[in-house]
């Protein structure tokens, strides 16, 4: 949901990049976090496991172009892939403004893909948010990898709704793809917020 | 837009910043921040140092919804209180209203009776403006006309190479 701040100059939105686990989420915040200018981020936090798996969230506030004199910021988070944290994953959900779905290329993980889209639909939906209104883009990571299906088939499986939208093919690891989607997702939030109409639908 | 957005117009964050720097005064407290319910902060006064104010409006939020969820574990609606004891410093989170939370960071100048009374009088007063500010236009002056699709560049042009 976003906030905007008369007094202090300022529009903040919220991300959330969600996936099946191990897809990349995370990989993609700390891309993000590691190649912006001091002045344009704020600390990284990761809410993990032991072994380095998302547990609540992750968590990059990032500021981005200034709009007729205010300074948009992008609060970025993650959720825990796994299917057990269903919960946490639906907290993290509240107020979102747009999403970037981690989709992992590999043949064997398509199914929790697909899965791990319609929990996304399911718990939108929780909040009386409707995927097919809001501002969302598609990630096809670990384009690296050898045995990932083409992007068509990706496609086919993903991105076959009412509305389609954007999709990138990333490496996210090596930041391949990590700012054609944040850029792509930041500007149809911006448009879905201050644009007119018909730009919206686009 | 959603029916929860927000905007704070200069007019209402005068009325809180008062609010909120007479509970400090009040309360003896050292610091209190509002905050949205999905981690946005919407105000800070007081912090005697730099607090990353942005990075704790997003754990406190994410630790009051999870708190909830505990609560509606248990049958409860949600714990409208949340208190953590430090060695130095302590965190007290109140709810607000339905969209807002409150945060206040004491030490041992106070107690947390003290800020629990005071801060459940400021929570009502704030509350109330916010509800006021939820009646106003949403977007005024520049943001007020539409922007058009030619006038956003890149959201983040100054990336590293």
């Amino acid at each position: 949901m976003s906030v905007i701040n008369y007094a202090a100059k300022a529009i903040n939105f919220k991300v959330v990049y969600y996936g099946p686990g191990v897809a990349g989420k995370t990989a993609n915040l700390q891309y993000v976090h590691k190649s912006l200018p001091d002045a344009n981020k704020g600390n990284m936090i990761s809410l993990a496991t032991g072994d380095d798996r998302t547990l609540f969230f992750d968590f990059l506030p990032v500021s981005a172009v200034t709009v007729r004199g205010f300074e948009t910021k992008f609060q970025l988070y993650t959720v825990p892939g796994q299917v057990y944290y269903n919960m946490t994953r639906k907290l993290v959900l509240r107020g979102v403004d747009g999403v970037v779905f981690v989709a992992d290329s590999q043949y064997d993980r398509l199914k929790e893909n697909v899965e791990s889209l319609r929990n996304l639909e399911e718990n939108l939906k929780e909040y009386e948010y409707d995927i097919d209104k809001m501002p969302w883009v598609l990630q096809y990571n670990k384009r690296d990898l050898p045995n990932v299906a083409p992007r068509d088939y990706m496609e086919f499986l993903l991105n076959r709704r009412p509305r389609r939208v954007p999709s990138f093919e990333a490496v996210a690891l090596e930041g391949k793809g990590v700012y054609e989607t944040l850029n792509t997702v930041s500007r149809m939030i911006l448009m879905s917020e201050f644009g007119v109409e018909q730009e919206v639908r686009t | 837009m959603s029916v929860h957005d927000v905007a704070i117009h200069e007019v209402d964050a005068a009325k809180i910043d008062a609010l909120l720097t007479r509970f400090l005064d009040d309360s003896s407290a050292t610091a209190a921040l509002l905050i949205d319910r999905s981690g946005q902060p919407l105000t800070t006064v007081g912090p005697s140092r730099s607090l990353d104010t942005v990075s704790i409006a997003a754990l406190a939020a994410g630790a009051f919804s999870s708190t909830g969820a505990l609560a509606r574990l248990l049958g409860e609606t949600e714990f409208s209180v949340l208190f953590h004891q430090g060695a130095k410093e302590n965190m007290h989170v109140s709810t607000v209203d339905e969209q807002a939370i409150m945060l206040v960071i004491f030490n041992d100048q106070t107690t947390v009776g003290m800020v629990r009374l005071f801060a459940k009088e400021a929570s009502r007063a704030i509350g109330e403006i916010l509800a006021e500010a939820r009646k106003r236009p949403r977007k005024t002056g520049g943001l007020a006309a539409p922007i058009s699709a030619d006038e956003l560049g890149p959201s983040f042009p100054n990336k590293r190479a």
